[in-house]
């Protein structure tokens, strides 16, 4: 009776190594890394990002290229926090990508309404960053973004191109800190909520569609919004988002009401999510 | 082609099997000992092998999916590739529910991206399954659907068992151990298949009890132990996580299995729970046994066995639950 040895060299769960090319601080609790990552992926999407001995996390792509991959992330838990330390010219261990994507082909001619809380704008900035270059091929493009504070606010340096092509809409839970003025780069914003100004600017469902991406609180207020208006379900985009470990229906911690955010998602079509209690 | 193998060569079958292969079979518990309740465990000498009682107490699922995975070593970030020692083994004794409970988990580790440490165990493992004649207090696989899959059955005809082949690999064991096993016809009778259970489980759907009341009142009962999770031979669910050494530079990722009843299962950063409250806890457990799996695969996940009953040092009765809710729910 001998024992065998078995090698398992390739393993969907396996990481490659991907080189850090810049790091960009974006507020006082999230930063953007750019890695050297030839992945050929979808909007929507999102990787696997891991430090040996620390732990994996899935990852949102914010940006659309084929030359690099750019992660947007906030320090909220062990492996994020352990993110924030690393250096430009690091590496990181990788794999993806996974999920659903935002079917951007077959919404062509409609207009888009796009909305993102804090850093749910992060996912939506490839779409938002795709819609530059492709501006004609939409309707009329409003984005919408909630920010707990100005100095909270994502992608700063972008919001002055993104104004003169997009309706650009930004509210701030709080207007004034002290110790954060509104910045000189900032695009003044509206203090109140997202979904107010979701309310007073979208009037009818006709040819709209929208993409939410934020807090579950505000995902739900939003939809309540847009129902009013007369948005249908399938008119509605969304992306959930739960803890995950392997990003392919095996580990089941991603589970909703029967869909894996991971295979099934992250966009979910509202109409394809059941009603659920979470 | 079916086969007989006498009883009085059975144990010099299991001694030729255990010259080349682990032969794992349950072996009767014993509350002085380490093994307390019945189990499958490599066996030392054919003597061990209990078969008389119904199924086992644990569940087959650990000798596939590892209790403590290595997925990859590293060393700074340098990736290492795991090695798997294994030895070529038989399972003897499977039930029904089971060798059903493995067909599970074979199409979730197989389906999207096939799992190769799975794959490895699976295929180094040869499922001898031995047919029930009924079932326990506990036992209900005659409400669901439990379907042929093993590499040879065994039934109980008395002086000799009747096998039947299910599979390429179990007629090439027929092959290997040809001295003990006699050709024989169709010698298994539709009676031979039949498994008398008094359980019952109502499997209408169970879609239109989602916001029924009465969850409450079960779930109050539960105390997020997860002992279903742990003895249901399909729950599969895991976690993933670095173990670092001292040297906080070497370390290995494991994967463990993970418990759905338990608070942490949907923790996010920022102490964020999805599924918060015990009932929906539980709710998510009975839905993916009965609904969720069978949406996706069109097969019903729970394989009858009872397990989580048995083992629920609450005695939550689901399956009387499920079964009241639906008969209240008729008009």
């Amino acid at each position: 009776m001998t024992t065998k040895e078995y090698i398992i060299a390739t393993s969907p769960l396996k990481p490659e190594l991907k080189k850090v090319i810049s790091y960009k601080r974006e507020s006082s609790d999230s930063f953007t890394i750019r890695l050297d990552w030839q992945l050929d992926h979808e909007l929507g999407q999102f990787v696997f990002c891991s430090l040996p001995g620390v732990g994996e996390a899935p990852i949102s792509i914010c940006s659309n290229s084929k030359d690099y991959v750019e992660l947007n992330i906030r320090e909220v838990g062990n492996m994020t926090n352990a993110l924030a330390h690393v250096k430009k010219g690091e590496e990181l261990l990788v794999r993806g990508p996974y999920g659903t994507f935002y079917p951007m082909d077959t919404l062509k001619g409609n207009d888009l309404i796009i909305v993102g809380g804090g850093c749910g704008v992060a996912p939506l900035k490839g779409v938002i960053d795709y819609l530059h270059k492709h501006t004609k091929d939409y309707g009329d493009i409003s984005l919408f973004f909630g920010f707990r504070t100005p100095a909270d606010a994502l992608f700063r340096d972008d919001h002055e191109q993104w104004s003169k092509v997009f309706d650009l809409n930004i509210s701030y839970d709080k207007m004034d800190e002290p110790d954060h003025p509104v910045g000189a780069a900032c695009i003044s914003g509206k203090q109140g909520f997202v979904t107010q100004l979701v309310s007073d600017n979208i009037h009818d469902n006709k040819n709209k569609v929208a993409f939410l991406c934020g807090p579950t609180i505000m995902i739900e207020k939003t939809i309540e919004v847009l129902k009013k208006k007369g948005f249908n379900n399938n008119q509605i985009f969304l992306s959930a988002e739960r803890l995950m470990y392997c990003g392919m229906g095996k580990c089941g911690r991603c589970m909703i009401h029967g869909k894996y955010t991971c295979l099934d998602g992250s966009v979910f079509r509202y109409d394809e999510l059941g009603k659920t209690e979470e | 082609m079916q086969y007989t193998l006498s009883k009085n060569d059975f144990s010099g079958f299991v001694k030729a099997v255990m010259n080349t292969h682990d032969f794992i079979a349950p072996i009767q518990g014993d509350p002085s000992k380490r093994v307390q309740k019945t189990q499958f465990q490599p066996i030392t000498a054919p003597e061990d092998i209990h078969i008389e009682v119904g199924n086992a107490y644990f569940p087959v699922k650990y000798y596939f999916f590892d209790k403590k995975e290595t997925i990859f070593e590293f060393k700074g970030h340098k990736v290492i590739d795991p090695i798997i020692k294994l030895k070529d083994r038989v399972f003897f004794g499977l039930r029904r529910c089971d060798l059903t409970g493995i067909k599970h988990q074979d199409m979730v580790f197989y389906s999207n991206q096939e799992d190769p440490f799975y794959k490895t165990r699976r295929d180094a493992s040869t499922l001898i399954g031995l047919h029930c004649k009924e079932g326990d207090d506990y036992c209900f696989c005659n409400s669901v659907t439990n379907s042929d899959f093993f590499d040879l059955m065994f039934f109980d005809k008395g002086e000799n068992y009747a096998i039947e082949v299910g599979s390429e690999k179990g007629q090439n064991f027929i092959s290997t151990f040809h001295d003990f096993f006699k050709e024989a016809g169709e010698i298994i009778t539709p009676a031979d298949r039949e498994i008398k259970n008094t359980f019952k489980l109502d499997t209408t759907d169970i879609k239109k009890l989602y916001f029924d009341e009465q969850w409450e009142e079960l779930a109050n009962k539960c105390i997020s132990c997860g002992a279903c999770n742990t003895l249901c031979p399909n729950c599969h669910c895991f976690t993933i996580q670095d173990e670092i050494n001292f040297d906080l530079h070497t370390g290995k990722r494991v994967r463990t299995p993970a418990s759905c009843q338990v608070k942490s299962f949907t923790r996010v950063a920022g102490e964020h729970i999805f599924r918060d409250t015990r009932v929906a806890r539980y709710k998510h457990r009975v839905y993916h046994q009965l609904q969720y799996f069978k949406d996706r695969h069109d097969e019903l996940f729970c394989t009858g066995c009872g397990r989580c009953i048995r083992g629920c040092p609450v005695r939550i009765d689901w399956v009387s639950h499920i079964n009241k809710m639906n008969r209240e729910d008729k008009p």
